[in-house]
């Protein structure tokens, strides 16, 4: 029981219907006083008056107004699809046939990329067949070097050493000759100096 | 299929979505439902009935012309009463302005020059305003609505006329909720007193 006067916001709780479970001593309080039933009263008719109060409408082509200012854009995905729509046919039969005519089409796409891409496994098989037969020539070739200068025996020893034994003899080979080259011409010049 | 779409039956998310695809009926459609509403609300912010249906208009451009930053997560309708709220007080915060700004002309330099330079809108729109009342509205309340402070009127208006929670507002007009309801409590309290002589 409430022994005091109703607080301006109570008035309003109880005006909004928000009092929830507080709410029953408030409408307790006001079934027994006089004063704050008044109060109640006046707030519910200003609240009535407000809930009154029409919707005032502007003048008529508002809605034309508003459009004419309004940029009204498709997005593209939107215009995709409205387009992919356009070519769908009406009628059922013409649907089915357009549909399987996609489908041939598709299953057509498919086996295109699917060849493709066996045709490229083709060439790179080429290929490592081609380097193959190219390496073995170099090794051939190296090999023959190798016997013409270290003789037949060692050129077999090396053979049965293996690719890359066969590898640093070349380039043994090759850095021995380039050194004999270097020392070759350091002689020839000192040579000509003691000459000249 | 857009023409098989019963456009007054969907919900405002609905509708807008559509007018994200810019379906032209859904952007009529959303205009037809609010213009009512938000022309009220304007019209009752700034007591013109010329300027509120300018400002309804600029509320309605600057929505759907912005429809894609719409997200259907939050109400439509409060996103439409926000931007007309904040166009009402932009216009109400420039006509202040230049009512300060005619108060005489600036090189006045007698009293008598400012007399005759002088003139002021806010008495001349109230007395426009008195005749438009007696004509289109004739009520006692929506002159005390008039009377009110903006901010005031625009959280009346919302929580009466359009039925939205204290919530709603506060979001509506990115207002605190305590603010929301001293705002209200105290527009209530004001019309109490202005409609006190009816009483009487």
């Amino acid at each position: 029981m409430q022994h005091r006067h109703l607080l301006p916001n109570e008035i309003d709780l109880l005006l909004d219907g928000d009092a929830g479970f507080g709410g029953a001593p408030l409408r307790t309080h006001v079934d027994s006083c006089a004063d704050c039933r008044a109060r109640l009263d006046e707030a519910r008719v200003v609240a009535d008056a407000l809930e009154r109060l029409p919707h005032f409408a502007p003048r008529t082509g508002f809605a034309d107004r508003v459009l004419s200012h309004v940029q009204i854009v498709e997005p593209w995905h939107v215009a995709a699809l409205g387009t992919a729509r356009r070519f769908v046919p009406e009628s059922r039969p013409l649907r089915a046939l357009a549909l399987a005519g996609v489908a041939v089409t598709s299953v057509a796409i498919s086996a295109s990329a699917v060849w493709i891409v066996l045709s490229a496994n083709l060439t790179v098989g080429s290929a490592s067949i081609v380097a193959g037969r190219v390496r073995e020539m170099a090794i051939g070739g190296v090999q023959q070097g190798l016997a013409m200068v270290l003789g037949v025996g060692a050129a077999e020893t090396l053979r049965a050493s293996g690719t890359m034994a066969i590898a640093l003899a070349g380039v043994a080979l090759v850095a021995a000759a380039g050194l004999a080259t270097l020392g070759f011409r350091a002689l020839a010049s000192a040579s000509r100096q003691r000459g000249s | 299929m857009p023409a098989a779409l019963d456009l007054p039956n969907l919900p405002d998310a609905d509708v807008a979505r559509l007018a994200q695809q810019g379906r032209e009926p859904a952007f009529r459609e959303l205009v037809r439902r609010y213009e009512r509403p938000v022309f009220s609300l304007v019209f009752r912010m700034v007591r013109d009935t010329a300027t509120a249906e300018d400002l309804a208009q600029d509320t309605f451009i600057k929505v759907l012309n912005h429809i894609d930053k719409y997200r259907p997560e939050f109400k439509f309708s409060s996103w439409l009463f926000k931007i007309a709220n904040n166009v009402a007080i932009d216009h109400l915060r420039r006509r202040h302005l230049d009512t300060i700004s005619m108060d005489g002309a600036p090189n006045a330099a007698t009293a008598a020059d400012i007399e005759a330079t002088s003139f002021d809108i806010a008495d001349r729109s109230e007395s426009a305003l008195e005749v438009m009342e007696a004509k289109e509205l004739g009520s006692s309340i929506e002159k005390a609505i008039g009377a009110l402070r903006p901010e005031y009127r625009a959280c009346i208006m919302l929580r009466h006329v359009e039925g939205r929670s204290y919530e709603e507002i506060a979001a509506t007009l990115d207002l605190p909720l305590g603010t929301v309801k001293t705002y209200i409590h105290r527009a209530r309290h004001q019309l109490r007193e202005a409609l006190e002589h009816l009483r009487e």
